[in-house]
């Protein structure tokens, strides 16, 4: 059976407070009419004590009319059902209700049963054994109290003698009392604390009710919602915050999930596009190129025999080109699908570009597009495959020309030798936890390289951190974000050994700091205060600024949007609609990656883009080229995180 | 029989092999042709050919030990190895077998002749005076 959350608690609260109120009300009318009534009979006793006293010479002088008047004057009085005298055998002797006097009662009656409960009559009677509470002729209830009549010497020594000395209780004084009124006021009472207790119940699952409403409902249906989003497929789902209570905390790890999730598929459907281009190119290469060589040897055969300037030698050039075409875009997959590790030779990259240029110029000079070379006469030799780099710059200027285009313009070409500071640009290729553990995620990737996972925690929660691999740059990844100024406590996600290094002060912000290892290059030390972008590597950083030769590719031409730029350097992405498998910056990014380089672009739509490279002078002696054997392979794609690739064009 | 050839092609692919044949015969080479390398090492051409241009991706078997039977028979025949798939790792081995040049897929015509003049024994060279 559905019944809703809602509901059932509010079923739920309303029975217990129900119980709870109900057996409090119970309690609290009994109480109420325990008090009345010992009230009444406290005032009945006194009364019966009262007409005792006030009727004892006349009993004694056996004054029997004055006896009769002073209980028939009690007995009119308002609430007092009867005032009555019997004897030792039952006999009523004294009454306000003058037609049963003379009248015997069985000892059996209510008024006798007291004390002849027994064989033998009881002399004295407790006060409660005295009351006795039945239902009038009316139907009303009546209380009523007996005060025994003892025998003293006065009675048996009176002048009339009616006593006998033996005697122990001459006869019993009975009072009785209307309840009547005290019934009004306790059902009143009853009445009004059932209704109060009514009340209580109402309010109590009124208020769970708008409660569960307001704090649950309202978020688990948005949660419900995203659910159900996220299972037709759709991964871009975020809750709204709404919730600061854990319904909000479920909401943000739900949001988190979907975004972890929504990654991991990008990466996966990466990984995939990947795997498959591997397979592609090697199986279309062999296919295509057998009958692409048919194609280009015969009409090549065939233009020889076409006569100069005439039609069918021009269509047979465009059969000749288009097959070209065809050819380079094998080509291009091929080298991607290969990317070999690059053959590297100390290596003048001023003489690379002027041969590339070379190369390419015909092709540019037919698209009215300008070369200038602005090449450093100092550059440093630096270690590389020139073939391969030759490639990256063939790439990078026929991407310049096409993005010229038909408008003509200029591609500019410059080298120079730089400094590149430690921070913000060398990678942590390695880092481990004190006890050795591999810290390093390559599900994780933050601007292409592997992210460095650890565990922190703060205020008893626990969530995993990927730090950004790129020494002072703090592009972290955080499943759940800890409140800026935070100090958190951060810890091997494998091992649980804490990573904070003993004495360690942050000199910004005085909080601790904990570090990872590089092996071979020391520790790197972070601020463990959230939002406190201090780090420092020792090892690294006593090595100064690294000397590096930068090449720069800037064009005239349309520029790339802001959306695309984090995606140039994906394979397959291309805006070049029908030229080309998408191919060539991919290739560029993987032979630069595997230098040990870097490779950045900035772009003003409608004014040009300026792609820079740079490559390290002395990689033998740079952290990066000395883990070129584990460096990920130049397939990998350069990763989702080309915000680097844009945050760094403008340094 | 009489029969003499120039260029022995080794090629499982037929248009390829058509294409060779066509391009060389303009220039009054005689080419034999094999579809695989068992055929190809068996062709009587293997004796008297100048000049044999294999293929590496072979259906029956490797390129390279093709190219190895071709040295051991001939160890003076010039070789030229042709692929759909080339790969530094394999025209490298291919050279240290033995090839003396390597002409990757898809090629025109110029590429082919340019490849072929280049290989062919000096002594007899192209036959200039029938070329134009």
């Amino acid at each position: 059976m559905l019944m809703r959350i809602g509901t059932r608690m509010m079923v739920g609260v309303g029975l217990v407070t129900a119980l709870s109120i109900g057996v409090t009300a119970v309690l609290i009318v009994r109480t109420h009419q325990a008090d009345l009534i010992a009230g009444l009979i406290r005032s009945a006793d006194q009364l019966s004590e009262t007409v005792k006293k006030s009727t004892y010479y006349d009993m004694l002088e056996n004054r029997r009319d004055s006896l009769h008047r002073v209980i028939e004057t009690i007995g009119r009085q308002e609430g007092i059902e009867k005032v009555r005298i019997f004897n030792k055998d039952g006999q009523i002797m004294f009454s306000s209700d003058k037609t049963e006097i003379r009248r015997s009662l069985d000892k059996r009656a209510e008024a006798c049963y007291g004390c002849h409960a027994v064989d033998r009559p009881l002399e004295k009677l407790p006060i409660p054994a005295r009351v006795r509470i039945f239902r009038g002729p009316e139907g009303t209830r009546v209380l009523g109290i007996i005060n025994p009549i003892q025998n003293e010497q006065s009675c048996w020594s009176a002048a009339c003698h009616a006593h006998s000395r033996q005697q122990t209780v001459l006869g019993v004084l009975d009072v009785t009392v209307s309840l009547a009124a005290v019934d009004r006021q306790i059902a009143a009472g009853r009445w009004q604390i059932l209704g109060l207790a009514a009340l209580a119940i109402a309010a109590t699952s009124l208020l769970v009710w708008w409660l569960n409403r307001r704090l649950v409902l309202g978020p688990v249906e948005a949660l419900a919602a995203g659910t159900r989003r996220v299972a037709e497929g759709d991964l871009s789902v975020s809750i709204p915050l709404t919730a600061t209570h854990e319904l909000g905390d479920l909401a943000r790890a739900f949001n988190e999930m979907t975004r972890r999730l929504a990654e991991t598929q990008r990466q996966l459907t990466q990984a995939d596009k990947l795997a498959s281009v591997g397979r592609l190119a090697a199986g279309v290469a062999h296919e295509i190129n057998n009958p692409l060589t048919g194609v280009l040897t015969y009409s090549s055969l065939l233009l020889r025999r076409a006569e100069e300037g005439s039609e069918l030698r021009q269509d047979l050039e465009v059969i000749i080109r288009e097959t070209k075409r065809c050819r380079d875009i094998v080509k291009g997959l091929l080298d991607f699908a290969r990317a070999t590790p690059p053959k590297s030779q100390p290596t003048d990259l001023n003489e690379v570009a002027r041969r590339t240029v070379a190369v390419v110029m015909n092709q540019l000079a037919l698209n009215r597009v300008a070369v200038a070379l602005d090449l450093s006469p100092d550059l440093p030799l630096v270690s590389a495959d020139p073939n391969q780099m030759q490639q990256v710059l063939v790439n990078l200027l026929v991407n310049a020309a096409d993005a010229i285009g038909e408008a003509g313009g200029t591609i500019t070409v410059s080298t120079r030798a730089v400094r590149v500071a430690p921070w913000g640009h060398t990678p942590i290729r390695k880092a481990t936890c004190p006890t050795g553990c591999d810290l390093l995620d390559p599900s994780v990737k933050i601007g292409g390289l592997p992210a460095i996972r650890v565990s922190r925690s703060w205020d008893g929660q626990t969530a995993t951190l990927h730090l950004d691999p790129v020494y002072g740059r703090f592009n972290h990844v955080a499943s759940q974000p800890s409140p800026d100024g935070q100090i958190t406590l951060f810890a091997c996600p494998r091992c649980q050994q804490a990573l904070t290094l003993p004495g360690g002060r942050c000199p910004r912000c005085e909080a601790p700091t904990f570090g990872v290892r590089a092996p071979g290059w020391g520790p790197v030390e972070f601020c463990s205060r959230t939002g406190c972008h201090w780090a420092r590597w020792e090892a690294i950083e006593r090595q100064g600024p690294h000397p590096c030769v930068e090449v720069t590719v800037a064009d005239t031409g349309v520029g790339i949007p802001p959306e695309d730029l984090p995606r140039i350097f994906e394979p397959f992405f291309t805006t070049k609609e029908t030229r080309g498998a998408g191919l060539g910056l991919a290739v560029t990014w993987g032979i630069v990656e595997g230098h040990g380089g870097t490779i950045d672009v900035a772009s003003d739509v409608g004014k040009g883009s300026r792609f820079t490279l740079r490559l390290p002078v002395k990689p033998a002696e740079a952290p990066e080229s000395r883990a070129l054997d584990e460096r990920a392979h130049p397939l990998q794609p350069p990763g989702e995180d080309h915000g680097r690739v844009v945050g760094r064009a403008g340094d | 029989m009489a029969e003499s050839w120039d260029v022995l092609v080794i090629d499982d692919e037929p248009v390829v092999r058509s294409a060779v044949q066509r391009v060389l015969a303009e220039e009054g080479l005689r080419v034999a042709s094999a579809v695989d390398g068992a055929s190809g090492l068996a062709h009587p051409a293997v004796a008297t050919c100048r000049l044999a241009l294999l293929d590496l991706i072979l259906p029956d078997c490797s390129g390279l030990e093709v190219l190895r039977a071709l040295r051991a028979a001939r160890p003076g025949l010039p070789v030229v190895v042709i692929t759909g798939y080339p790969t530094h790792e394999s025209t490298q081995r291919a050279f240290e077998v033995g090839a003396v040049d390597y002409l990757p897929k898809p090629f025109e015509a110029s590429e082919l002749l340019a490849v072929v003049r280049r290989a062919l024994p000096d002594r007899d060279g192209l036959p200039k005076e029938r070329r134009s």
